[in-house]
């Protein structure tokens, strides 16, 4: 196929001659602006790293306590999961579902696929599955929303703040560590880099 | 564009050759526009509008306290955070529980009458406002997250926050509206473009 010489802009659908930028230069459509492609040094490698810092920090971000609250002597204080079965508990199941997925489950699942597909990729293991996990990966991607949850953690501390006094828990840093990661694991994967490489292991398996 | 399709995928680029319909890197069908990109964005388009006024009118929480309800619709919170003098924080809100929501479905209601009707006008400038409305989605969840955070914290037997019927909707439209931006196919803006 011939057609590995050209490339199609997704958002105008200009055919452009493929071209892969330098490392930290970035290609983008001479039409619509879109930006095509942006290398990073040793993506592979990179995503492999993140992917398990994320996992690990991925385990005290959820189990210990973000924010407590002081009032009369009681301290009530929340995890991720706590508000979605205080949601669950009042009736609110849908609501509940959402937030969960959005804020537990997807995440999760975003960090497990890269590791999966860069530890692949890393030690050089085909696999048949490692495109079925690309596409996931690439479906779940905007409804991974830890970023949102963080700034909605600011905005109930400050409605809070006048009410009663807030302590905040060590689970709290490791949220902040695990967005910092996670924002930097999903800047860093270079696509078109993953796709060739799943290609060349596939065909490499097949002879 | 003659001849290719772009797997939406993989980003590989596919030479049409005797009807093929999926793509032979992954597998996935392949399309050389979204299917029926018009008619499903219309549709969530449709559903999030409608779901849009109860998600405004309703409560979206009760402050509960000894016994006594005070319900809170997503306006009445904002007013009430800028009241209390935290004017930046109220912004904040503000811009991602009412004007995203309202200016998205405006956007994606003009993306698809310019598509409709063909408008001819700077389809790089249209471009730019499907982005800015793929992106700026996500950030209406603020006002479920917050929910969840403050049910689960503000739970002392006689004083709570409990969830209010338009939590449901306005999730709902949040949802909805993320389904119509992707749905909508940004590629149509530069079909039967005249002039560039
Ligand atoms: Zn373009």
């Amino acid at each position: 196929m011939n057609s590995t010489h050209y490339d199609a802009c997704p958002e105008c659908d200009l055919l452009l001659r493929y071209a892969r930028p330098k490392i930290g230069e970035k290609a983008h459509c001479p039409r619509c602006g879109f930006l095509l492609s942006r290398p990073h040094n040793q993506s592979i490698k990179r995503t492999f790293a993140l992917s398990i810092a994320g996992l690990i920090m991925f385990f005290p971000a959820n189990l210990l306590p973000m924010v407590g609250l002081k009032v009369l002597g009681n301290v009530n204080s929340g995890i991720l999961m706590s508000g979605v079965i205080a949601l669950f508990n009042e009736g609110m199941v849908a609501v509940a579902v959402v937030v969960f997925l959005a804020s537990i489950l997807f995440p999760l699942v975003h960090i497990g696929l890269s590791l999966l597909i860069s530890g692949h990729l890393y030690f050089n293991r085909p696999n048949r599955y490692l495109i079925s996990w690309m596409r996931w990966r690439h479906h779940l991607d905007e409804w991974v929303m830890l970023e949102v949850y963080l700034l909605s953690i600011i905005v109930a501390c400050v409605k809070l703040m006048s009410l009663a006094p807030l302590s905040f828990g060590l689970g709290l840093y490791a949220f902040v560590a695990l967005i910092i990661i996670t924002t930097m694991l999903t800047a860093g994967v270079d696509n078109a880099l993953f796709w060739q490489r799943i290609d060349q292991l596939n065909k490499g398996n097949n002879h | 564009m003659q001849g290719f399709i772009r797997c939406d995928d993989c980003a590989c680029l596919v030479k049409i050759v005797d009807q093929l319909s999926t793509c032979p890197r992954c597998d996935s069908h392949l399309h050389a526009r979204h299917p029926h990109s018009l008619q499903r964005t219309t549709a969530f388009l449709f559903g999030s509008i409608f779901l849009y006024i109860p998600a405004n009118i309703f409560p979206i929480m009760i402050f509960s306290q000894f016994g006594s309800g005070e319900p809170n619709t997503i306006a009445g919170g904002i007013i009430e955070l800028i009241d209390g003098g935290m004017l930046p924080i109220g912004l904040v809100v503000l811009v991602a529980s009412i004007l995203v929501p309202s200016c998205k479905l405006i956007g994606i209601s003009l993306l698809l009458l310019r598509v409709h009707f063909r408008w001819q006008s700077n389809a790089r400038r249209w471009t730019v406002l499907y982005r800015i409305i793929a992106f700026v989605g996500r950030w209406s969840m603020l006002d479920i997250f917050m929910l969840s955070i403050l049910a689960n914290l503000v739970d002392f037997g006689s004083i709570q926050i409990i969830a209010g019927p338009a939590a449901t909707a306005f999730a709902a439209v949040v949802i909805l509206t993320m389904f119509a931006a992707k749905n909508f196919d940004p590629r149509l803006l530069w079909d039967n473009q005249q002039n560039l």
